[in-house]
């Protein structure tokens, strides 16, 4: 093993973090709603890919630029995700039992993955626009720039989510359910209603991260469980009920694959990462960013 | 009353065994779709019962049921096409290691052992949600090894056995059954030993539990490995129906969900419910592949939902007297 010149390092490490940001975006989701309902939303790898698929139709169909239709993405995410939540899992989260919502989730992940393949195929589809293939360079370095997009999109819904929880009476609401249910409850907040944000907020941030992942990868139907899987080991680097530290999760695991992938082999990469996982989740479960006295 | 129900039910069950057990003797049985449909519902019901073992009863909740299924199918495999067991005796008995017991035990040993050494670190320091995670980073790694073991485990392609030993379905069928009720039979007698008492002791309060002297972390991971050696041994039986063990199908997320799916719904916590589960979530599914192989998954999908959300607590507790269902 050679080492690399310090530009193919940055390089790599740029596209590792970059491509991690899409992990991060969608851990961040997880995180919110793992962090009400206690449950592990498994569909939500193919809540992105069905944004993707959407806003690839939105492109080709009606001309909408990819970031543009943002502007569509977010409050229909937002909107699908309080009906998800009330349709579906408000029965289920009154159940002590979580087996039935994951089960819930499992099965809306099925539903989800078939209904795509029957409607768009399942073969690997893409967006692509004039601008798919430039990039930017700076210092030496090139990094494409829909990838640079999607890390910036990635860093907004972040960055709104964090504040939205910090800031508003609402995200107060949402973050006192997560440190103890009962409690908030004691305290007025009805658990539905935390819950339905949770959902609805956590959607949004998957219509967010479809148009990311649209206009970077090509993805099918089925792509949308590996991305659940990392997003879940993004969630644990990060600290599980810590909203920043699943992005920085996230973009830590781009940067093991990146690394994995350039100095091992391309075969090993999952096994690191989930490697990697099962260490964090034995020897630091409150993840790598808490600090002592917060409870994880 | 419900001693009297207890002992009905027991003979209905004996006698519908004695029913399946005759199936095979029916003319043209052997080569209708309903016995190739009974032989993967009691390879799933016996995944079902595995995993309701250490969730179930247990309360810890495994992600990793196909890790174990996979590492099961994968022993047999290696042992069979590289001949590690039984030498020269290979060549006198060409079809030694179809359904030989030996291979099969020591397969689902294999996954118990691989059970009990993850099982040990991660159930000292997992609890919940992390562990259910753990056990799932378990099999996704465990697959990607398998993928990268070279001419030891066949690579992305998998291993191949001879085929040619295969004749008809009769013994996957009887092992199948046999493994079915020997499971259920097996953890219903368990769940009324001590050791029984002691796990839902530890899933109903752990910390009560170790308070009344129960060693917790034992008999969490006892029950860890002993669903693992019941998945293996699934495993091995379904490599020799299969004959080509490869990384995409034993290492299968299905395996996993599937059994999962399969046991809510029957009823998590009962001996009945896993095999109940089993048959009809099984029959779906077939059923739905059947009539619209293109919508298949979609119902698939959409039967979980509903069964969910208006069955939460299985089957099993809906039909038979509280009594029943609970053991």
């Amino acid at each position: 093993m050679t080492l690399p010149s310090p530009e193919i390092f940055l390089q790599l490490s740029i596209n590792g973090a970059l491509g991690g940001a899409m992990y991060g975006v969608a851990a961040v989701g997880l995180s919110l709603i793992f962090g009400t309902m206690r449950l592990i939303f498994l569909a939500q790898g193919a809540m992105i890919i069905l944004a993707a698929y959407l806003v690839r139709a939105l492109f080709q169909n009606l001309g909408i630029d990819p970031f543009l239709s943002l502007i569509i993405m977010v409050p229909v995410g937002l909107v699908a995700g309080w009906l998800i939540y009330q349709g579906l899992f408000r029965k289920a989260a009154a159940e002590e039992d979580r087996n039935i919502s994951l089960l819930i989730a499992v099965g809306v992940m099925f539903l989800v993955q078939n209904l795509m393949t029957v409607i768009w195929g399942g073969n690997t589809a893409a967006v692509v626009t004039s601008y798919t293939a430039s990039g930017i360079e700076l210092l030496g370095v090139r990094a494409s720039f829909t990838r640079s997009m999607g890390f910036l999109i990635a860093l907004a819904g972040t960055a709104l989510v964090v504040l939205f929880l910090r800031k508003t009476l609402v995200g107060k609401a949402v973050r006192a359910a997560s440190e103890d249910m009962t409690a908030a409850t004691l305290m007025g907040i009805s658990p539905h209603k935390v819950n339905a944000i949770a959902f609805a907020i956590g959607i949004a941030l998957a219509g967010a991260a479809g148009v990311a992942v649209a206009t970077t990868f090509p993805f099918n139907p089925f792509a949308g469980f590996i991305f659940s899987l990392k997003a879940l080991v993004a969630l644990a680097l990060g600290g599980i009920g810590n909203v920043a530290g699943a992005l920085a999760g996230g973009i830590i695991l781009g940067l093991i694959e990146a690394y994995v992938q350039f100095f091992i082999s391309g075969g090993w990469t999952n096994a690191i990462a989930y490697g990697v996982f099962l260490a964090v989740l034995m020897f630091k479960p409150e993840g790598l960013f808490s600090r002592p006295y917060k409870k994880a | 009353m419900t001693a009297m129900a207890n002992i009905s039910w027991k003979w209905a069950a004996a006698l519908l065994t004695v029913i399946l057990a005759l199936v095979p003797f029916w003319p043209g049985a052997l080569d209708s779709y309903l016995f190739s449909f009974l032989f993967f519902v009691f390879i799933y019901a016996v995944m079902a019962q595995g995993w309701n073992l250490v969730a179930g009863f247990g309360g810890q909740i495994s992600l990793g049921s196909h890790a174990f299924f996979g590492l099961g199918a994968y022993t047999t495999a290696i042992l069979w096409s590289g001949n590690y067991l039984w030498g020269s005796l290979y060549e006198t008995f060409p079809r030694i290691y179809y359904f030989d017991p030996v291979t099969m035990v020591l397969s689902g040993l294999v996954a118990a052992l691989a059970a009990a050494l993850i099982g040990l670190p991660l159930l000292s320091k997992l609890r919940g949600d992390y562990f259910a995670l753990g056990t799932l980073g378990f099999g996704e790694i465990l697959k990607v090894i398998f993928v990268n073991g070279g001419d030891f485990t066949g690579g992305a392609f998998g291993l191949v056995t001879p085929s040619s030993t295969f004749e008809t379905l009769m013994p996957h069928y009887y092992v199948g059954l046999g493994l079915t009720v020997g499971t259920a039979v097996a953890i219903g007698w368990l769940m009324r030993s001590r050791y029984g008492l002691a796990l839902i002791a530890v899933r109903d309060d752990e910390m009560a539990a170790s308070a009344n002297g129960i060693n917790t972390l034992k008999v969490k991971v006892a029950a860890f490995a002993g669903s693992a050696f019941i998945a293996g041994i699934a495993g091995s039986l379904y490599s020799f129906y299969i004959f080509h063990v490869g990384p995409d199908s034993v290492f299968n997320l299905d395996w996993m969900l599937l059994p999962l799916m399969m046991t809510v719904v029957g009823g998590t916590g009962t001996v009945l419910g896993p095999i109940l589960g089993a048959f009809i979530m099984y029959a779906v599914f077939d059923i739905a592949r059947i009539f619209v192989p293109d919508y298949h998954p979609i119902i698939s999908g959409l039967t979980i939902i509903l069964a969910m959300l208006f069955l939460p607590k299985g089957l099993v507790r809906k039909i038979l007297p509280m009594s029943l269902a609970r053991n």
